[in-house]
């Protein structure tokens, strides 16, 4: 049963992971990008990580993805089909040099040993993530909202008209 | 074989076609949608190897992520928008104002 489940999403996942990579419209592509958002959300769910599940469903799949669309909606259509497809010699070029490096990480990652810890986590995955994240990493958690506040200034900054 | 190890293996493959997708495209947001792609793919391989290990700081990294992606975002988007509306072009291969 696990298996027939990581079957139906992994083939889902690959499937949209294709349309994003060769389709020729860019909202088409955002489309493909979407079903890839909520595969990895089944795929955290499948995993046991159900607040990270649930936070890619809240700012992936509603915040970003209507950023994009609203960015699309405000470029003017002829230039954007100017520049569709992609570059087809740069792509013969890349596939061996990415078959390559993927062989080996996969050849570890079947062959190597991994530490398991005998930890038993008995409350559940919302509490110890949450208890983890406000004790040892709250300075982390800090700078990541200074680093959402100039970003946040920045591209107003960029955004805005020139004199 | 373990279902993480098979995760983890769909990971790679993940973070591998984002960076095909970041060489090959011509328009600059389907750009950007391949750099999300490499991101979500890290995503998956922190938290699958945080279901192998036993711990909960991978999804913790994976959260931290999920930020940047959404500041980057913002900066990227805020950067087409703007280098549009220096020259109207929008091809990955026409912006070589700063090599002219």
């Amino acid at each position: 049963m696990e298996w027939l489940i990581f079957g139906f999403l992994s083939l889902w996942l690959l499937v949209s992971v294709f349309g994003t990579l060769f389709l020729k419209n860019p909202v088409h592509v955002i489309l493909a990008f979407l079903s890839v958002i909520l595969a990895i959300a089944g795929i955290f769910l499948h995993l046991g990580a159900e607040l990270l599940a649930g936070l890619q469903l809240i700012v992936y799949a509603v915040a970003i993805i209507v950023f994009y669309v609203l960015v699309i909606t405000t470029i003017p259509w002829e230039k954007v089909k100017k520049f569709e497809g992609i570059y087809k010699r740069e792509a013969l070029l890349a596939v061996p040099f990415l078959l390559i490096s993927f062989l080996p990480i996969a050849y570890m990652v079947l062959e190597g040993k991994f530490a398991v810890s005998q930890k038993v986590i008995t409350e559940g995955n919302i509490q110890s993530v949450g208890k983890t994240l406000f004790t040892n990493y709250l300075f982390p958690f800090e700078v990541a909202s200074v680093i959402l506040l100039t970003a946040m200034i920045g591209a107003i900054l960029l955004g805005r008209k020139e004199e | 074989m373990k279902i993480e190890v098979a995760y983890i293996l769909i990971s790679i493959f993940l973070f591998l076609s984002g960076l095909f997708g970041v060489i090959i495209r011509k328009n600059l947001i389907t750009l950007l949608v391949s750099t999300e792609l490499m991101l979500n793919g890290v995503n998956l391989g922190l938290v699958s190897m945080d279901k192998m290990v036993g711990g909960v700081e991978g999804q913790v990294f994976a959260l931290f992520v999920i930020t940047v992606a959404a500041a980057e975002v913002a900066i990227g988007l805020g950067l087409v928008v703007a280098i549009f509306r220096l020259r109207g072009y929008e091809g990955s291969s026409e912006i070589i104002q700063l090599r002219d």
